[in-house]
């Protein structure tokens, strides 16, 4: 039995290397093919994993390395507190001032340090024009001023106003225009 | 004798300063009576047509026009109970080639009911329509020797809200009727004509970082890349000659005035005021400009002179004037009436002049904002929301007459007239 496997072994090299001489393309393939289908060493390396208990498994094997940072990025920016303005104003309210603390040390934080804040000042339906544009840029601006001061670079942060173009809420009613008179945060590596 | 010195008194003032209003002028604008004879389009489309038609002789101010929809054959014999009023006006929409539209238009003089008047136009696209209607009235208020109306067929062009951070800019017919979307993708906003022409606008894209003021042709789709600024930018005017633009521009989170040089590409800072500088515009022969600004503590309605840092408060009413629009030495205004931004009536609009002291109130009721000057100030343009409606107003200043026209389901970010 033994002995029929070194004939039949012999033999197969002596083909392939007389194949080789004349059409050594054709053969390339051939080989490539036979050790694909002929392909017993296969090891399992579940190391039993596959009769573990638990639930769904996760190892990030669909996030790419900058899909997973944007994730990070978007984590950071929900976690990050919105900035909330009385009608047809711009001052930071006492109020909302632990929220500006809040921010502040989350945007000076390890995981956030090296991004770029991009402040966005909203306003309400009730202004017009051009106006409206101005007092969402003056919100975004007392905002990135008080962000300043607790010690976030200036060169980190760019200021956009949306004016009444991007709103929360659509309802017309005063709880809804008090929740778009708002600064939010975009965070962009 | 002394009603006739009082209609002298009335004609001189009014030609004098249009911020007093005419409590009461002798109406004897000719009666019109209007017949259809369309073959094109259903019952709805006939409608609609008349509709506008009706609108246009409205807002031109010179008509007094009886809005009961007849029906008539084109070549039928006029019906004498017709015949009390000035001119019968009898329309007919055919079909054409493929897409096109014809409007026959034709007048009767009455009671003796002769033809003294026939003209035919073309549309190569049926939803150009309210351009048919427009030209035709246009034409029969020349012929009849009525100061021009020739302003209804200019374009009107506005950013249009279309989801969060989006918005479209598209040009319109001056009832917003017909619409064309020149631009679309982001917020695009605050269009202006760049040109007397209405050939290109200005506008801004707010893009990911900063916004971009474009220049745009309306015709070759061409664009190209005026200026840049943090924060916010906006072409609030153009100078007559098309060369000088009054831009607000925020570097630092600034709102301040400049204006900007499109042969040099230099810019030059008018305002100086830590607050908000906005909508500046041009007044009084462009030596001055007019702008709103919170240096008050609320927004205002001010002016300055272009090249001094002087500053002259214009406005002396109101809690919250933050938009405006001005021609030569006129300036509407929109102005909340009261501190309670939420009640019924909340913004009206207001006409002063550079000249006089006087006020003149433009609405009396409603949400009236967007003011804009047609473009030889004889005519406001205005949006008004009211009980759940909106609606495209027009103002005919030297008549003190209005007209609203239906506005479905849009919300208008900005428009220019």
């Amino acid at each position: 039995m033994k002995k029929s496997w070194m004939i039949a072994a012999v033999a197969a090299a002596m083909l392939m290397s007389g194949c080789s001489q004349k059409e050594p393309e054709v053969d390339m393939t051939k080989q490539a093919a036979s050790q694909e289908t002929a392909a017993p060493a296969v090891t399992e390396a579940d190391h039993g994993l596959s009769t573990v208990a638990g639930g769904e498994e996760v190892s990030d094997i669909s996030t790419l390395p900058e899909d997973a940072r944007m994730a990070q990025i978007k984590a950071i920016e929900a976690e990050a507190k919105k900035i909330y303005f009385d009608f047809d104003k711009y001052n930071i309210r006492p109020d909302q001032e632990p929220n500006v603390d809040y921010d502040a040390d989350l945007f000076s934080s390890d995981k956030a340090k090296d991004l770029t804040i991009k402040i966005e000042g909203n306003c309400d339906e009730w202004g017009t024009d051009e106006y409206n544009y101005a007092l969402g840029l003056k919100r975004a601006k007392t905002v990135r001023d008080a962000l300043a001061v607790k010690g976030i670079d200036n060169s980190r942060m760019v200021m956009v106003s949306y004016g009444e173009s991007n709103p929360v809420c659509t309802e017309h009613t005063k709880e809804c225009w008090a929740k778009n008179r708002r600064v939010e945060f975009e965070l962009l590596p | 004798m002394r009603i006739f010195l009082l209609m002298m008194l009335g004609l001189f003032l009014y030609g004098s300063d249009a911020t007093l209003e005419i409590i009461k002028s002798a109406d004897n604008r000719p009666n019109v009576v209007m017949q259809d004879a369309s073959t094109f389009g259903n019952d709805l489309i006939k409608q609609k047509f008349f509709r506008l038609l009706v609108g246009d002789f409205k807002v031109s101010a010179h008509f007094k026009v009886d809005a009961t929809y007849r029906q008539a054959g084109y070549e039928d014999m006029v019906d004498p109970m017709l015949k009390s009023s000035d001119y019968l006006v009898r329309y007919r929409f055919r079909e054409g080639e493929g897409q096109a539209l014809f409007m026959d238009m034709r007048a009767y003089a009455l009671p003796a009911a002769d033809i003294i008047y026939e003209r035919s136009y073309r549309v190569a696209n049926r939803a150009r329509y309210p351009f048919l209607i427009h030209q035709a009235l246009i034409d029969f208020n020349d012929f009849l020797k009525m100061p021009s109306v020739a302003w209804m067929k200019r374009y009107v062009v506005f950013s249009e809200y279309t989801r969060p951070k989006n918005a479209d800019i598209v040009v319109a017919d001056y009832t917003l009727t017909y619409r064309k979307t020149l631009v679309s993708g982001g917020l695009n906003i605050f269009p202006k004509w760049a040109d007397r022409q209405q050939q290109g606008i200005y506008y801004t894209k707010v893009g990911k970082r900063r916004p971009v003021l474009y220049h745009f042709n309306i015709y070759t789709g061409q664009q190209r890349k005026v200026a840049t600024s943090d924060g916010m930018l906006v072409c609030s005017d153009v100078s007559r000659d098309g060369r000088r633009l009054l831009l607000t521009m925020a570097p630092d989170g600034q709102p301040d005035i400049y204006q900007y040089d499109t042969t040099s590409g230099m810019k030059q800072r008018l305002t100086f005021y830590s607050g908000i500088d906005v909508s500046a515009q041009y007044i009084d022969g462009e030596r001055r400009i007019v702008f709103v600004s919170d240096r008050l503590g609320y927004p205002n309605i001010f002016a300055s002179k272009i090249g001094s840092r002087a500053v002259q408060q214009l406005v002396f009413h109101g809690k919250n004037n933050n938009a405006c629009s001005a021609h030569g030495k006129y300036i509407v205004y929109s102005s909340r009436e009261s501190d309670n931004a939420f009640s019924a009536n909340t913004f009206n609009l207001y006409l002063i002049s550079t000249q006089t002291d006087y006020i003149r109130r433009l609405t009396a009721s409603g949400v009236n904002q967007f003011p804009k000057f047609s473009d030889d100030g004889e005519s406001v343009m205005y949006i008004k929301h009211y009980a759940s409606q909106s609606a495209l107003g027009i103002i005919r200043l030297d008549y003190n007459e209005g007209f609203l026209f239906p506005l479905k389901g849009r919300r208008i970010q900005s428009i220019d007239w």
